[in-house]
């Protein structure tokens, strides 16, 4: 197998990988700015530079040449490589910053002009905590500056669009924003104007940057230049928790990260996964902070003469608990849903079986033609292959208000789907039954329920769903409700805010704690009132038990999850959509 | 080793009237030699001639034209193209224009046969947009062309079929480089490629191309005309042809002029240009365009205009436009000017030379206005080291060069300037 030499390290590699792309494979740390894994290779932020050498062949024995010592001959390239755009070749040579003093000096100098223009603004820019620039100064920067001029200085606060504001002289022109519109999201919307270091990235005169991806060119801005409008000054970096999850707004199913401040999220952004969404997400997706956060239900509430009013657990599931009393279990009509996890749909049906009810059903969210053939799929929801794959029973909207207004069915349960709000059902159609709703958020299937059950959200438990893909991915939970606890929770992440933050501190508020709890705990809950509990404890036990019980789901558990980035339970995609 | 100058009769623009008009150039052996390559030649043929000629580069790097016609990989039925250079905007630089003027024809028909030579579709003419007037002429001398079926389907009967464009530049120096000329040809914002891959393997819409200077393609007719030693008999050994000196400055005479290589900086000062103005005393001569290091008038004797003459005084060739600068000039300002220009110029893609141009400029203004300190120059020195082969085209070289070589070699102008800041310790 070829053969590589960095910093006298022999290392094999396989076919022509680009020299940067090998050593951050292998752990190394190289400095960088422009080059991204995903995109061309503009080779222009020349921080990347390393010292390259080939042995030399000699023609006639088409042997390697060798030294007195024995050694073989290396020819090192007149210049510094960017090694970006340096394809390894069998027996390189490469020497970065930790053997070469040239190359420590050039990073150092090659910081040293982008910091030349750069207005050091650290202290009041977003990006600081997580800069590569920031962090690269530190590592490799020079320790002063000898610019004792005035700086170019270039518009700042630019709306580029409705989501994303530009500060020009934080910019150090790597052109990632401008290749990631005409590489990736295809709009070609950014481009860099001006020449030489007044030059800075920009829209078309009269056109905005309304790229439905355009936070993307957030993420991969190198520093503070592009911001989002949204999380904007809400909060520094070190103090959020950053936890794995999974994009419930659409059935791609991107992977994301939940970055949390005081169990408030404070923005969304897209987690690596090759196989799903690669390094990115679409803007949409990160607007589901709104839902995540506000106009929670918190708290069960029961309906007294046409009022909501708030009431307690045992309260809530005492008239639950008559209620079932009351009908026959075929009058009992049990609605899964698209929107929540495999383990809450599963658990309902199993519950409600239990009892002699029939079988779950479901309506999937399908808006033909909203799809875009990247990360944008026609299903809106996150888990209909998981529903299907469960074999909850498929039902178009249409079948589904019909068989609510069946006269023989007289209490409805319905797990989180706003069915009212997405235009599914008509409110009417829950006159004259009894409407339990299970849901996380206030919305018009809320306010026709009689009974409403708060419960957690894909954020704040650990849970799974089955993408478009056919793709089984999950959460993990990333904000605390009243009734779970990061200390306790192994699983959860702990920022300096969870561990040092005190009552006393400005940030910490109980209230961002919602009175909710899973669905299937609290299924776990009423049934001990009827002594027919499962014994579940966490999500774990959900999952082990229906990859043993459910062939489709075999082999599935959250560490192999973990370790895959997901597990595919359908192999090809059409069968996915069509199962 | 002196040329003979003063014998020698113009061969890239003749002295006849009206050559610019296709009758005229026809009548004195206009488009004979591309009859002759189109009947007589192979294509492998021309490029070994033009080759063994050894016309080197005269967009500034000297490189062997038929060498790099012979980097073209093989036809393979897809498009060629080449992409000749008027771009001219290094300060100090107005050749190519007089081509324009007055023999425009006899780059055509270079170029035509270079097209021919390696099996090319298009020829583009990149021509600066600030040379309005002479876009216009060119193109009316290729409208013309084709009207007698030099250029276009089946050229002279001859089943080779080759295309000819005029693009205008839209006023940037960095266009004349030749990745970013082929950028700004395809419609995109003038940055520099990468290299590897090359403009052979991978130019034009991803395409072979090769990119000449004009005056490069108008040596070619020469070539074929007289054959390659009788070509390679003019000027110096190593660096052979007529070449076009343009030459700017302090001298009595300015004004572009046609000679052979390797002549002597003082015979050009002194016999073709009719001395300095004023009878002043050479300062500085910059031989070849701005960003070619500057020589101090008190080292020219000897120094000859080809790029072997020019290596050993330090400095180069480039484009062969020549400033004089007389003993009254202030280097400091003569620096600034130039670094100004680099500055303004660069295009901004690689940090050492988007941030360093400024810098250098920067530091430059603060030492003219009076205000730099002994540790200024050593600053720039160091800057010019940070920038030199670091970045993805030559312009930071040619932004970096002059300050390097114009702080060394006219230290005193500079240390003048600036206030003294290192003391003796008592
Ligand atoms: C910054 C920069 C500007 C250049 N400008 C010009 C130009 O205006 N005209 C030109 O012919 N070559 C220019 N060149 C050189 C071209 O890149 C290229 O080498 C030349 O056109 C090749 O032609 P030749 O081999 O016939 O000289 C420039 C190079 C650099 C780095
Ligand atoms: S705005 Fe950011 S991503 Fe875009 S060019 Fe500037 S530094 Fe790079
Ligand atoms: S060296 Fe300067 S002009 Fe050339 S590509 Fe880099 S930034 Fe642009
Ligand atoms: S990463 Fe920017 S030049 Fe290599």
């Amino acid at each position: 197998m070829p053969e590589i030499f960095i910093d006298n390290v022999r290392y094999e590699f396989e076919g022509k990988p680009l020299v940067l792309q090998f050593m951050l494979d292998q752990g190394l740390d190289p400095p960088f700015f422009c080059y991204h894994p995903s995109l061309s290779i503009p080779a222009n932020c020349r921080q990347c530079y390393v010292e390259a050498g080939t042995p030399v062949m000699n023609r006639e024995t088409n042997e390697w040449e060798l030294d007195e010592k024995g050694e073989r001959v290396i020819r090192f390239f007149p210049k510094l490589m960017t090694s970006c755009s340096l394809e390894a070749s069998d027996g390189m040579v490469i020497k970065t910053q930790r053997t070469s003093e040239l190359v420590e000096r050039a990073q150092k100098d090659t910081l040293e002009f982008i910091l030349v223009n750069h207005p050091l603004d650290c202290p009041i820019c977003d990006q600081a905590g997580e800069c590569p620039l920031q962090i690269q100064t530190y590592k490799y920067g020079p320790e002063g500056s000898r610019f004792e001029h005035k700086k170019v200085h270039k518009p700042k606060r630019i709306k580029l669009g409705p989501k994303v504001i530009l500060d020009a002289e934080r910019c150090i022109n790597c052109t990632r924003c401008v290749r990631f519109t005409e590489e990736i999201s295809k709009t070609e919307q950014l481009t860099i104007i001006s020449r030489g270091d007044k030059n800075y990235p920009a829209v078309a005169p009269g056109t905005e940057f309304d790229d439905p991806y355009s936070l993307n060119t957030v993420d991969i801005c190198p520093v503070g230049a592009l911001t989002s409008s949204d999380f904007r000054f809400k909060a520094r970096v070190w103090e959020m928790n950053q936890t794995p999850g999974v994009d419930v707004t659409n059935g791609k199913g991107c992977n994301i990260d939940v970055w949390t401040r005081d169990n408030l999220v404070m923005r969304i952004t897209p987690r690596f996964n090759p196989a799903v969404n690669d390094h990115w997400m679409p803007d949409f997706g990160r607007d589901d902070i709104t839902r995540l956060n506000e106009n929670r239900i918190s708290k069960p509430q029961v309906k007294l003469d046409g009022d909501s009013i708030k009431s307690s657990w045992s309260n809530a599931e005492m008239s639950m608990a008559e209620k079932l009393q009351e009908v026959k279990p075929e009058e009992i009509l049990v609605i899964g849903s698209a929107f929540s996890s495999v383990e809450d749909n599963f658990v309902l049906n199993k519950h409600f079986s239990a009892l002699g009810a029939k079988e779950a059903v479901f309506s999937p969210f399908i808006k033909e033609g909203s799809g875009d053939g990247f990360l944008i799929e026609d299903d809106q929801y996150p888990n209909t292959n998981g529903c299907r794959l469960l074999g909850l029973k498929e039902l178009s909207p249409s079948e589904l208000e019909a068989s609510i207004k069946e006269s023989g069915v007289k209490l409805v349960i319905s797990l989180e789907d706003d069915l009212v709000g997405r235009g599914a059902v008509s409110a009417a159609a829950f006159e004259g039954k009894f409407f339990v709703y299970m849901g996380s958020n206030h919305n018009e299937t809320s306010a026709a329920a009689d009974l409403v059950i708060p419960i957690s959200n894909s954020v704040e438990q650990s849970c799974s769903f089955v993408n478009t893909g056919g793709r089984i991915q999950r959460t993990v939970a990333a904000k605390e409700t009243m009734y779970t606890n990061r200390k306790l929770n192994l699983e959860m992440s702990m920022g300096r805010l969870d561990r040092y933050g005190t009552k006393f501190d400005n940030w910490v508020s109980d209230r961002n704690r919602i009175d909710c709890m899973p669905a299937w705990e609290f299924l776990e809950r009423l049934a001990t009132l009827s002594d027919q509990q499962f014994g579940y404890q966490t999500t774990r036990d959900i999952i082990a038990e229906i990859a043993s019980v459910n062939e489709k789901f075999s082999g599935v558990n959250y560490d192999r999850i973990d370790d895959e980035l997901g597990v595919p339970l359908i192999s090809n995609e059409q069968e996915a959509k069509s199962v | 080793m002196a040329v003979d100058w003063r014998n020698f009769e113009p061969l890239l623009i003749p002295k006849i009237p009206n050559l610019h008009k296709i009758e005229v150039f026809e009548k004195h052996d206009g488009y004979k030699q591309l009859a002759k390559v189109l009947k007589e030649y192979t294509p492998e043929k021309v490029v070994d001639e033009v080759k063994a000629a050894n016309i080197r580069g005269r967009g500034g790097a000297g490189f062997n034209a038929g060498l790099k016609w012979s980097f073209m990989p093989k036809p393979d039925g897809k498009p060629r193209y080449i992409a000749a250079n008027g771009d001219e905007s290094e300060p100090g630089t107005f050749k190519d224009r007089q081509i324009f003027e007055y023999n425009p024809h006899l780059f055509i028909e270079g170029a035509t046969i270079a097209g021919f030579a390696m099996h090319i579709d298009a020829v583009y003419v990149y021509i600066r947009g600030e040379y309005k007037a002479w876009i216009d002429m060119m193109q009316k001398a290729i409208d013309d062309a084709y009207a007698k079926g030099y250029l276009g389907k089946n050229i002279m009967g001859s089943g080779y079929d080759m295309d000819m464009y005029v693009h205008s530049g839209a006023g940037a120096y960095i266009c004349g480089e030749e990745s970013s000329l082929m950028e700004s040809l395809e419609g995109k914002r003038g940055y520099p490629r990468v290299k590897p891959p090359f403009p052979a393997q991978k130019g034009l819409w991803g395409r072979p191309t090769t990119i000449n200077n004009i005056e490069t393609l108008a040596n070619v007719p020469l070539v074929i005309k007289n054959g390659a030693d009788w070509y390679k008999a003019i000027g110096a050994e190593s660096h052979p042809g007529p070449v076009l000196y343009g030459i700017s400055g302090h001298v009595n005479k300015p004004g572009v002029y046609e000679y052979p290589t390797g002549m002597s900086i003082n015979d050009l000062i002194y016999e073709v240009c009719g001395g300095m103005r004023g009878g002043k005393k050479v300062k500085a001569v910059i031989p070849g365009g701005s960003s070619t290091p500057p020589l101090r008038g008190d080292a020219l004797e000897g120094v000859c205009m080809d790029a072997d003459s020019l290596r050993t005084a330090g400095s180069m060739m480039g484009t062969a436009g020549m400033i004089i600068m007389d003993e009254d000039t202030d280097m400091v300002d003569v620096l600034w000017r130039i670094s100004h220009f680099y500055h303004h110029e660069s295009c901004g893609q690689c940090t050492p030379c988007r941030d360093g141009t400024g810098f250098l400029e920067k530091t430059l203004i603060k030492i003219r206005d009076g205000h730099g300190e002994m540790r200024d120059l050593d600053l720039l020195l160091d800057l010019c080291t940070q920038m030199e082969g670091r970045t993805i085209c030559a312009l930071a070289d040619a932004a970096a060069w002059p300050v390097r070589y114009t702080v060394t070699r006219f230290r005193e102008d500079f240390e003048k300037r600036v206030k003294n800041t290192v003391y003796a310790l008592a």
